[in-house]
């Protein structure tokens, strides 16, 4: 049971160990430790490919949430009957895209690759933001898993759910 | 045809009673006691004497293009020289203008034969990546046409993806820390299919004695199949900050194929002057 990190891309310098230890953290404050999932990043060509495919947006984007199971409530961890089906799912960063928004912004590229992360993980336990009820909710989601996550690392992140529109 | 053929053996049957006994081959000893005569006579009507009437004969063993060497010149031997001609001329046309690429990073290159070597200094520290460029083209495992679409008239691009070996020698150390580090097999459809693995990843790390040129059995060999997944990222990050990354890892295969390139038409060559006899 873990976390699979695949880097697929050669655009911008990673440094793996510490996404994933960053992963960690925010799969201990979420309570999805005996989940497994991945966690893959990709330039703005694959990413906008995948985006393309799965939303109909033919355009780069800073994150992709494919959730394993179906079926999700917010808030509610996900139905496992067998072992293979302790798996949260895949979570695509594209992390050309994420590191041009962290230079307009003076932003460091690891912290935003955590806060994209958490909010790609409230995708995969099925918070959406498609309408106002649904924003505030994943919002409140955020703002307390980045809350724990500050507090243990020491970070001062903000929710990515803030920004969206 | 079958009667002239009796008739022949017949002939020969006279021929060979008269005849002085003829050196008798293992396989004709070895034939039914009744044949004997019958297969004798068979032989020698085949035998290359320029005493006797050739009868049969195989056209493909007789040298019919020869360029006074004393070697075996065949129709074939001149098919494959003038294909061989053609395909160097196709090989140039697709080498044309492009040179060997240059490593970015201020790394040198050595050759030996297929053999090459990149290396680095670091801050004090010695980076060598080392690869062979035979065997490292992966088999091209054509994609299925989706549907609506026609399918690739083009072969698709011969990409050389080595095994490559990075060892990294810090100042002073008797020992130098070796990574073996293997291409993802999904690299041949690099940017087209939908690969999810890393662009290379590391297979074993081992440390290696300064000046010992032989590998050693009895030393540790950490294999990364099974390894925890955060030692293994760390061990990505240890090459990445030495410059091998997946920029590296995408460079080294142009410069491995264009290498590979490069000693595939001089093989041609070399096969081509070997079959003409030059």
């Amino acid at each position: 049971m873990g976390v699979v990190v695949r880097n697929l891309q050669s655009v911008v310098s990673l440094r793996r160990a510490r996404l994933r230890a960053d992963v960690e953290t925010l799969r201990l404050i979420f309570g999805v430790q005996r989940f497994d999932m991945s966690v893959i990043c990709v330039d703005n060509r694959k990413i906008q490919r995948i985006n393309h495919v799965y939303r109909r947006q033919n355009q780069p984007t800073d994150v992709l949430s494919f959730p394993f199971h179906e079926d999700l409530r917010p808030g509610k961890l996900p139905y496992a009957l067998h072992r293979d089906e302790y798996n949260l799912g895949d979570i695509f960063l594209g992390v050309e895209y994420i590191i041009q928004q962290c230079k307009e912004t003076s932003q460091d590229l690891h912290e935003t690759l955590a806060v994209v992360t958490a909010h790609g993980i409230c995708h995969l336990l099925g918070y959406r933001h498609e309408t106002e009820e649904e924003w505030n909710e994943m919002l409140q989601k955020e703002s307390y898993i980045l809350r724990e996550f500050n507090r243990i690392t020491g970070s001062r992140l903000e929710p990515l759910t803030k920004r969206c529109t | 045809m079958l009667k002239s053929l009796s008739r022949a053996v017949q002939l020969a049957a006279r021929v060979s009673s008269s005849a002085a006994a003829a050196p008798v081959t293992p396989a004709v000893r070895s034939a039914l006691y009744p044949s004997r005569t019958f297969t004798r006579s068979i032989w020698m009507m085949s035998s290359n004497s320029g005493s006797r009437p050739r009868l049969l004969t195989s056209k493909g063993l007789l040298p019919s293009v020869s360029c006074g060497c004393g070697s075996l010149h065949t129709e074939g031997d001149k098919a494959f020289a003038e294909f061989l001609t053609d395909e160097i001329k196709e090989e140039k046309k697709i080498q044309k203008g492009k040179s060997v690429p240059k490593m970015s990073g201020g790394w040198e290159l050595q050759l030996n034969g297929t053999e090459a070597k990149l290396i680095r200094s670091i801050s004090g520290e010695k980076v060598t990546v080392a690869f062979n460029v035979n065997s490292s083209i992966p088999p091209q495992l054509e994609d299925e046409p989706e549907q609506g679409q026609k399918g690739q008239e083009n072969e698709p691009d011969i990409v050389s993806t080595p095994n490559f070996v990075v060892e990294v020698t810090k100042q002073g150390a008797s020992n130098s820390l070796v990574f073996d580090c293997h291409f993802s097999e999904d690299e041949t459809g690099h940017g087209e299919g939908e690969e999810e693995s890393d662009i290379f990843a590391i297979r074993e790390v081992s440390f290696q004695l300064e000046g010992e040129e032989e590998w050693k059995e009895n030393r540790y060999t950490l294999n990364t199949d099974s390894l925890d997944w955060a030692l293994y990222d760390h061990l990505m990050d240890f090459l990445s900050d030495r410059g091998v990354d997946n920029a590296f890892a995408d460079e080294l295969v142009g410069l491995s194929t264009a290498l590979e390139h490069q000693e595939y038409i001089k093989f041609l060559e070399d096969l081509s002057s070997f079959v003409k006899c030059k």
